[in-house]
C-alpha cells in the first residue's frame, strides 16, 4: 500500500510546521485564560464599596434594615456605607432633594426611600445613577422585606419568625440519574458547560482539519506535485493519504489536549480547581469525542476534498467552502435546543442526520444517557455515508487533480464522477 | 511489430467535451532505443503520455506498456517527468529523494543513497540537507530529474526535461540519458526542441492535432526527405532562389540557406545556375534537418 508513504510523509511534513506547533500550545492556553478570567475576578477583585443612603418617613424600618446590611467585601471591607441622615424640622422632601442631589454629583451611590404607606403599597423607591447592579438590588430588597413583613405581621399580632418558618417556600432539589451516578445541582451546570466546550471544540477541529485537507490538495495542485506523485501511485492512494495523514495529525493534536486537560485537572492551584469542579470529563467521553471526531472528519474532509480538486486557487475555494460550512453550523445552532431535551423525538432525528451526527450525538451523549440503539444507528447512518462520500469525491479528486483553470460547474462535476 | 515492444499503442482515441486530443494514434517503441515524441504545443503529446501513465484512460483503442495491459501497469518500472513539474517546496533534498524512492518501491535506506550519489554527480552534493525551496530553478529541474531516475526505471518518459536549463546543464542530463541508453534502458522523449532530438533520437514519432503525421527511424525519414534537398553556403543576392526551376521552398538560416525540391528536379542545372550567379562556398545535396521535416509537416498537415 503505497498510501502509507503518503501518509508518513504528509504527517512528518505537518508535525514539524509552526502553524501547527502553534496551533496545538496555543489553543488551550487561550482556553484556559478565556475560562480563567472570570474565576479569578471572582476570586481576587474585592469589588467596591456602595454608599447608602435610608431615608424612612415611617421611622420604623430604618433601623433594622441597616443593621443587616452585613455584606462584606473579599477584603474583609464592609460592602455598603450606610447613611441615616435625619430631617431637619421634620421637612422630607428637602432632605429628598439634597441627597438626589448628592447623587448627582457622584458623593452618593443609592438612596433608599421608605414611603410612609409602604405597609399598604409595598412598594419602596430605589433611586441611583448609574448604580442598578442586579446584585445590590437582589441585597436591598431582600434585606427590607423581611423588616417589613414582620412589622405588618406584627400589627396583626403574629411573630415573623414564626410565620417565615411555617411558609417557607419548597425547593426543588435536581438529581440527575447518569451512568456515572447521581449529579447534584451544581453539577450540572458543569456539565451543560462541559457539553458546550465538548462541542464547540470538536466543531472547531473538524472545520480546521477538513479545511487542511481542502488547502493542502490546492497547495499541491499548484506547485504542480500531483503529476509527478502521479507517476508513482494512484490517485486513491494519495487522496486516501492526504486524509489519513492529516487526519492522524488532527488525532495527535486531540491527544495532547487530552494530556494538558487532564494536567490542569490533577494540579492543585486554585484556579485550575476551579476550573476542574465544572469540567469533569470521564473517560468513556473522551472516547466518544474521538470516535466523533474520527467519524466526523472522513465525512467533512472528503467534502472539503471535493472542492480542493475541483478548484485551481484559494480565492475560487472560498465561495465553494461556504456551502460546506453551512451545513456544519446548522448543528452548533441547534444544540442547546438538543442539550435542553436531548431525549425528544426532535433531538433523536436531528442526531442521526449524519452530517449534524458527530456534533449533536456528542452532545446527547454527553448530557444524557441515550438508547445504545440511537447511538448505534448513527455511527452505522455515518459509516454508510462517509463510504458513499469518499467514493464520490476520489472520484472526482482523481479527474479534478489534472484540471487547471476555470472552476467546473456542478453538473462537470457530476459529469466527471461518471467518467472517472 | 516486433516483441521486445516496450510500448505498443493501438489506435487510441481521447476526447475532452468533444474534442478529440489524440485521434487515432498508433505506434510502438522498441526496447532500448531513444524515441522521439514531436509535434507542436497542442498536439496531443501530454495526454498521450498520461494515458500511458493510467492518469487518463483512452476513449479507445489500447496500450501496452513494459507487456502488461493498462490495468496491470507497473508504475514502479517507470520514470515519468511531466512537463509541469513540481516537488514539495518545504522537503529537504535528501528526504524528498527518499519519499519519491519509496513509492517506487525502493526501500528508504537505498533511496537515501542513491540520492546522494547522484545528487554528487550532478554537482550537487551540498545541498542535500537544504530545502527545495531554498534552492534555484536549475537546481530543482537537477533535483526533479534525479527523483524521475533514482529507482533505475526500465522505461523513462521526459517531457520537455531541458526547457529553464543552460547548455552546460543540459549537456550533462544529455550524458545520463545516453548512458541509461548504453544500459538498455528505453527513453521517450516528448519535446518540440528538434536538435535535440537530432542528436539523441533513433526513432521518432511526429504528431500534430492528436494524428499522427510520421514515424519510424531517423535515418529512413531524413533518406525520404534528403534526395530532394540542397544546403549552400554563399555571399550574394540569393533571392532569385527561390523563382528556379523545381524548387519548391527556401528557408533561410543566416549563413546558410535550404532548398527543397520538386520531384525530379535537375539539381545538376541548378548548381550551374546559383554558381553562375553567386559565391558559393558550399553546395551539398544534403539530409534535411529534423527541424525542416517538422516545421514542413506540421505547416502542411
Amino acid at each position: 500500500m503505497k498510501a502509507l508513504y503518503v501518509i508518513k510523509r504528509e504527517y512528518y511534513e505537518s508535525i514539524r510546521k509552526k502553524s501547527f506547533i502553534i496551533s496545538t500550545i496555543l489553543a488551550p492556553v487561550l482556553l484556559l485564560v478565556i475560562y480563567a478570567i472570570p474565576i479569578l475576578t471572582v476570586f481576587f477583585v474585592p469589588g467596591e464599596q456602595v454608599s447608602v443612603a435610608v431615608l424612612d418617613r415611617t421611622g420604623l424600618i430604618a433601623d433594622d434594615f441597616v443593621s443587616s446590611l452585613t455584606d462584606t467585601l473579599k477584603d474583609g471591607r464592609p460592602k455598603y456605607k450606610t447613611a441615616l441622615p435625619q430631617p431637619v424640622s421634620g421637612d422630607f422632601d428637602q432632605l429628598e432633594a439634597a441627597l438626589i442631589e448628592t447623587i448627582d454629583n457622584g458623593a452618593l451611590d443609592v438612596l433608599i426611600q421608605i414611603p410612609e404607606d409602604v405597609f399598604e403599597s409595598g412598594k419602596v423607591d430605589y433611586i441611583s445613577k448609574d448604580h442598578f447592579v442586579e446584585q445590590v438590588m437582589d441585597d436591598m430588597r431582600g434585606r427590607i422585606n423581611p423588616v417589613i413583613i414582620s412589622h405588618r405581621l406584627a400589627g396583626e399580632g403574629m411573630d415573623y419568625e414564626r410565620v417565615s418558618r411555617l411558609t417557607q417556600r419548597i425547593e426543588l432539589n435536581e438529581k440527575k440519574l447518569t451512568k456515572g451516578g447521581v449529579l447534584e445541582n451544581e453539577e450540572l451546570i458543569g456539565e451543560f458547560v462541559l457539553v458546550v466546550v465538548f462541542v464547540m471544540i470538536l466543531y472547531m477541529t473538524l472545520l480546521s482539519w477538513g479545511m487542511s485537507v481542502q488547502r493542502s490538495i490546492i497547495e499541491e495542485k499548484g506547485s504542480r506535485v500531483i503529476e509527478v506523485m502521479l507517476s508513482s501511485v494512484e490517485p486513491r492512494d494519495l487522496f486516501l493519504g492526504k486524509i489519513i495523514g492529516l487526519g492522524s495529525l488532527g488525532l495527535t493534536q486531540i491527544a495532547i489536549w487530552s494530556l494538558m486537560m487532564l494536567a490542569v485537572t490533577f494540579s492543585s492551584s486554585i484556579a485550575a480547581a476551579q476550573y476542574a469542579s465544572y469540567v469533569r470529563i470521564s473517560p468513556v467521553e473522551i472516547i466518544y469525542f474521538i470516535v466523533f471526531f474520527i467519524l466526523g472528519y472522513l465525512l467533512y474532509s472528503s467534502i472539503f476534498s471535493i472542492i480542493g480538486a475541483v478548484c485551481t486557487t484559494e480565492q475560487d475555494a472560498q465561495q465553494l467552502q461556504s456551502i460546506v460550512v453551512f451545513p456544519m453550523i446548522i448543528p452548533i445552532m441547534l444544540m442547546f435546543l438538543v442539550i435542553q431535551n436531548p431525549n425528544s423525538t426532535l433531538a433523536v432525528v436531528l442526531s442521526l442526520v449524519p452530517l449534524f451526527t458527530p456534533m449533536l450525538m456528542l452532545a446527547r451523549v454527553v448530557i444524557s444517557d441515550p438508547n445504545s440503539w440511537q447511538v448505534g444507528l448513527s455511527i452505522v447512518l455515518l459509516v454508510v455515508s462517509i463510504y458513499g462520500v469518499i467514493l464520490f469525491s476520489a472520484r472526482v479528486f482523481r479527474v479534478g487533480i489534472l484540471m487547471y483553470g476555470k472552476r467546473p460547474g456542478l453538473k462537470e462535476i457530476f459529469r466527471w464522477f461518471r467518467y472517472a | 511489430m516486433s516483441s521486445s515492444s516496450v510500448v505498443k499503442i493501438t489506435d487510441v482515441t481521447k476526447s475532452f467535451n468533444g474534442l478529440k486530443a489524440v485521434d487515432e494514434l498508433s505506434f510502438s517503441i522498441e526496447k532500448g532505443i531513444i524515441y522521439g515524441l514531436l509535434g507542436p504545443n497542442g498536439a496531443g503529446k501530454t495526454t498521450t503520455i498520461r494515458m500511458m501513465m493510467r492518469m487518463l484512460y483512452p476513449d479507445r483503442g489500447s496500450i501496452e506498456i513494459l507487456g502488461q495491459s493498462l490495468r496491470d501497469l507497473k508504475k514502479d518500472r517507470i520514470g515519468y517527468l511531466p512537463e509541469e513539474r513540481g516537488l514539495y517546496r518545504k522537503m529537504k533534498v535528501l528526504d524528498l529523494l527518499a519519499f519519491f524512492g519509496e513509492v517506487k518501491s525502493m526501500k528508504r535506506r537505498a533511496a537515501r543513497r542513491s540520492g546522494s550519489e547522484w545528487l554528487e554527480r550532478l554537482g550537487l552534493a551540498e545541498v542535500g540537507q537544504k530545502k527545495v525551496e531554498e534552492l534555484s530553478k536549475g537546481m530543482q529541474q537537477k533535483v526533479q530529474f534525479i527523483s524521475t531516475i533514482l529507482h533505475e526505471p526500465d522505461l523513462v518518459i521526459l517531457d520537455e526535461p531541458f526547457s529553464g536549463l543552460d547548455p552546460v546543464n543540459v549537456n550533462i542530463l544529455m550524458d545520463i540519458i545516453l548512458e541509461f541508453h548504453r544500459k538498455g534502458h528505453t527513453v521517450i522523449f516528448s519535446t518540440h526542441m528538434m536538435d535535440q532530438v537530432e542528436k539523441l533520437c533513433r526513432e521518432i514519432c511526429l504528431i500534430n492535432k492528436g494524428r499522427k503525421v510520421l514515424d519510424g527511424t531517423l535515418s529512413d525519414i531524413k533518406k525520404e526527405y534528403g534526395r530532394n534537398s540542397i544546403s549552400i553556403r554563399y555571399a550574394g543576392d540569393g533571392s532569385f532562389l527561390k523563382d528556379l526551376p523545381g524548387v519548391d521552398s527556401v528557408n533561410v538560416y543566416g549563413n546558410e540557406l535550404f532548398l527543397r525540391l520538386r520531384e525530379g528536379a535537375d539539381s545538376k542545372a541548378i548548381l550551374k545556375e546559383v554558381s553562375a550567379r553567386l559565391d558559393v562556398q558550399k553546395f551539398e545535396i544534403a539530409e534535411p534537418s529534423i527541424h525542416d521535416i517538422f516545421v514542413d509537416q506540421v505547416s502542411s498537415s
